[in-house]
């Protein structure tokens, strides 16, 4: 009886690296996501799980049950290089696991609208902003920025808006100065500080998005009162309700 | 004879035998407290090497003691052999009878009486037994601020011998001293200033650092030239020619006041500060420096600077009525004599377009239309004034005379910002290229600032940099005598005593109400400053000549009366040194540059018909700047009269992604 040679089996391979790819440029640019938040990306929760596993086996990613709720993923230095990004690789710290959630959960909500969509809108993303931002220089960096392109069929195209999550309350003057240094920027980020402010330039931020947390509400909408004229360029909205950490209410 | 010759030799004998008694002497002394001697011979060399003043030596002797007082309290302290200490079994003196060095038996007064010598005494011990870190460590408590003290004491007589001409072996050797110690004293102020991080614009105090501090006559020796905030407050003359650091040292001060004031007004002290500087130079100078000013205050904290005119206008028309005709009729040359007929007729004329019963002129091409006999018969209808009806012709060369005067002016001053707008005011003159362009605009600036100053609510320092390219029109020192009741500090700065005014007695008035200083940078002509710094009384010592080319020590001193500032020193300052007159003092000091982050001037937008060259365009034509924002509201971009445009309806994304918008 002839035995047939048993064929050496080739080792199996990812396949297709970085399925969604535009997920972990996501994730790496908010610092990290918490695994509900990437199904949002993703599409569920299986595709989910699949794509942080498989990121993981190439070494893009890492995961941890940093805090309440799912877990957190992250990208490596790998995954950074692999998206092209300059960030130092860190998972996200414990103290702004909230805010980071916060931020995320904002942009997915406005990445989730038709308009969003149809405009080819750009969301840089704090770490994004700060990676271009002097060392040493203190100034303060919005949670992100929206650019709206030119060719955009909205009436706001070509604007680009500020977007500040607020979980917590500053004071009334610290806010109002917040929102008095985004909306009278001038120059962009990492600009030299004589650009920063150009009286007789456009304004850099046409309008300063808030999005708070039932805590952070009042404090804002004082703060904004306070702006007079500047005020009609600050828009106050309720943070999601999926942005809070699950124990956090 | 041989008696004579003997009783001289016998005298020469003595005398060298008795020399060199006191030299073994010293060398005993010197040698017998090796530990005090080596302290106050690098005492001495330190403040040889840096040029320190001596009160800096003693101020590091009296830091040691501290030191000293605790070693003594530790020794008074200490608990021999007394058992009734906790821990203390009565092993001190040991079995062979020593006692730690320092310490010995007794009670705790004698202990602190004889601690220093015990110390030196166990240094000696331990040095014998080659033990000289230990020895060192048992001396230095005593040895350490007694050495400091004695080379202290040494640099100071050494410093003052030689500035009374007595020390030295040439009556030419103080002279040679100081020129050494001056390169020496430049030399320490230089490597002060280098340090990171070292000199920033405002001390913890808030006094303004201008640099490091080279000398000092009569003034506080610190190693960093402070001055405290409020002598920018009060009236101020920079002298320097071209090329010795008076920008730099401009750009300093300005940062300083910014800074002080930005930080006074955040305590609620004072008004927010508006710095004003009207260069008269012009040209592509002074706008290169207003792009270093305005970096230079961003970094102090100004959040904006209006360049003037280039980047931003002033409103004229926002004067009172009845102070915009006296700064109309200003503005242009009138003559004397014969010719004061047509001034009266100017200024008739001026009145009636200004207070016309309509209301003040919203601009210059609104001022312009009114000269006409026929606006005037309308706008006065029903009571004409007289002059107008027969003064056709007068009217039509008044009318002719101000065409011209807005031609030549630019838009610069027919816009709609306010001082209130910006917290720097750079406003660029052509003084060099259009000498009474520059003369008239100065004019019209100054008024406006005093009409703002009037408001009160913020702190100002006027600057006029250059000031002689303006200073036929702009008796500035009829403003110093009202500033200060306005809250307005004068800040003239000029290239020489001669640039400060045109006569004599106008200088003098303008540098004796200089109450917070005079700045002297490198000037062939120091003179007249030094007569107003003042003198004091110094030591003028002679030396009898004993041989050719040798002095002895005999001869005879007497008090003379020098000035305070040396014109000599102040001709031979290098760039960026500058003497700060103040109070009958004199602080020579070594400016420490600032440097803002790099960025050019903004873009300027320039509508058609207007001419760029020289900043002149037609009267009628459009200001080619785009209003300022007033200061806490934010930049207006290309919106009317500093008002932000309100963005248009974003609602169908931010509702769809957010819910309903709060508020």
């Amino acid at each position: 009886m002839p035995v047939r040679a048993e064929r050496p089996r080739r080792p199996r391979r990812p396949g297709l690296a970085v399925r969604d790819a535009p997920a972990l440029i996501f994730a790496a640019d908010m610092y990290g996501v918490q695994l509900d938040q990437l199904a949002a990306l993703t599409g569920d929760d299986k595709s989910a799980k699949a794509a942080a596993a498989r990121w993981k086996t190439l070494g893009y990613a890492a995961t941890a049950r940093l805090g309440p709720g799912p877990p957190w993923l992250w990208a490596t230095r790998a995954g950074l290089m692999a998206c092209g990004l300059r960030y130092a690789a860190a998972p996200p710290a414990l103290s702004r696991l909230a805010h980071i959630r916060a931020v995320a959960a904002c942009r997915l909500a406005l990445e989730s609208t038709a308009g969003y969509g149809a405009a080819r809108a750009f969301w840089r993303a704090e770490r994004r902003i700060r990676a271009r931002h002097g060392v040493g220089v203190r100034q303060h960096l919005p949670d992100g920025e929206v650019h709206w392109p030119d060719t955009a069929d909205v009436a706001w195209a070509g604007e680009c808006w500020a977007v500040e999550a607020e979980l917590t309350p500053k004071t009334v003057a610290r806010t109002a100065a917040i929102m008095r240094e985004i909306l009278t920027r001038t120059g962009d980020y990492g600009c030299p500080a004589a650009e920063a402010a150009v009286p007789g330039r456009p304004p850099r931020h046409a309008r300063a998005l808030y999005v708070c947390s039932p805590a952070a509400l009042p404090t804002v909408l004082r703060a904004r009162a306070e702006l007079g004229p500047l005020a009609a360029r600050v828009d106050v909205r309720d943070l999601p309700a999926d942005a809070h950490l699950p124990d956090v209410v | 004879m041989a008696r004579a010759v003997a009783r001289v030799v016998a005298r020469v004998v003595a005398r060298g035998v008795w020399r060199l008694l006191r030299l073994a002497g010293l060398a005993a002394l010197t040698v017998a407290f090796a530990p005090v001697t080596l302290v106050a011979a690098g005492t001495a060399a330190a403040g040889w090497w840096r040029g320190w003043p001596p009160r800096r030596l003693y101020a590091a002797a009296a830091w040691c003691l501290p030191m000293a007082a605790v070693w003594l309290l530790a020794i008074a302290c200490w608990p021999g052999n007394d058992s009734r200490w906790p821990g203390n079994s009565g092993r001190w003196p040991d079995a062979g009878g020593r006692w730690p060095p320092g310490l010995g038996a007794g009670p705790a007064w004698q202990r602190v009486v004889a601690a220093p010598y015990r110390a030196w005494l166990a240094m000696w011990q331990l040095g014998a037994h080659g033990h000289v870190a230990a020895a060192a460590v048992a001396v230095a408590a005593p040895a350490i601020p007694l050495g400091i003290l004695l080379g202290a004491r040494a640099w100071a007589i050494r410093l003052h011998r030689m500035e009374t001409g007595s020390g030295g072996r040439s009556p030419a050797a103080p002279a040679r001293f100081d020129a050494r110690l001056w390169r020496r004293q430049v030399r320490s102020a230089k490597a002060l200033m280098s340090a990171p991080a070292a000199l920033p614009v405002l001390s913890p105090n808030g006094a303004i650092l201008t640099g490091a501090t080279i000398r000092t006559v009569r003034h506080r020796a610190g190693r960093a030239a402070a001055i405290p905030y409020e002598r920018l407050r009060s009236h101020q003359v920079v002298i320097g020619t071209t090329g010795t650091g008076k920008t730099t040292l401009l750009l300093r001060l300005w940062a300083g006041f910014m800074a002080g004031g930005l930080r006074r007004y955040a305590a609620g002290a004072a008004g927010r500060p508006l710095l004003v500087v009207l260069d008269c130079k012009g040209g592509a100078s002074s706008r290169k420096v207003a792009d270093r000013a305005r970096r230079v205050l961003r970094d102090a904290g100004a959040r904006s600077t209006a360049i003037w005119p280039d980047e931003a206008a002033l409103s004229l028309w926002s004067l009172p009525p009845d102070r915009l005709v006296t700064t109309l009729l200003d503005l242009i040359e009138h003559g004397t004599g014969g010719a004061a007929y047509y001034t009266d007729v100017m200024e008739t004329l001026v009145a009636l377009a200004v207070t016309a019963p309509c209301g003040p002129p919203a601009g210059a091409a609104d001022f312009q239309s009114r000269l006409d006999a026929d606006w005037l018969l309308m706008a006065y209808a029903g009571r004409p004034p007289a002059p107008v009806a027969h003064s056709r012709q007068a009217i039509a060369d008044v009318a002719l005379r101000f065409s011209a005067l807005w031609r030549r002016l630019g838009p610069g001053l027919d816009g709609t910002g306010t001082f209130d707008d910006a917290d720097c005011w750079y406003c660029v003159l052509e003084g060099t290229a259009e000498p009474s362009v520059a003369e008239a605009q100065a004019r019209a600036l100054t008024d406006l600032l005093a009409s703002y100053a009037v408001l009160g609510g913020r702190e100002i320092l006027l600057a006029v940099d250059e000031f002689s390219a303006v200073a036929r029109r702009l008796p500035i020192w009829r403003l110093y005598e009202r500033a200060r009741s306005l809250g307005l500090a004068i800040q003239v700065s000029a290239q020489s005593w001669e640039g400060l005014a045109g006569t004599e007695d106008e200088r003098n008035r303008v540098a004796a109400t200089a109450e917070g200083g005079i700045w002297l940078l490198r000037t062939p002509r120091p003179e007249p400053v030094a007569d107003l710094a003042g003198g004091r009384v110094l030591v003028d010592t002679s030396r009898r000549l004993a041989a050719a080319g040798t002095w002895e020590a005999a001869g005879s001193s007497r008090q003379v009366r020098v000035p305070v500032l040396d014109g000599d020193l102040v001709r031979r300052l290098d760039v960026g040194q500058v003497a700060y007159i103040y109070r009958g003092g004199v602080t020579y000091v070594q400016v420490k540059r600032l440097v803002g982050t790099q960025a050019a001037l903004a873009a300027v937008s320039v509508p058609a018909g207007a001419e760029v060259a020289g900043r002149v365009a037609g009267a009628d034509a459009v200001a080619d700047t785009v209003p300022l924002p007033r200061v806490g509201t934010g930049p207006a971009g290309a919106g009317p009269a500093g008002a932000a445009p309100v963005p248009p309806d974003a609602g169908e994304v931010l509702d769809a992604a957010f819910g309903a918008r709060r508020g």
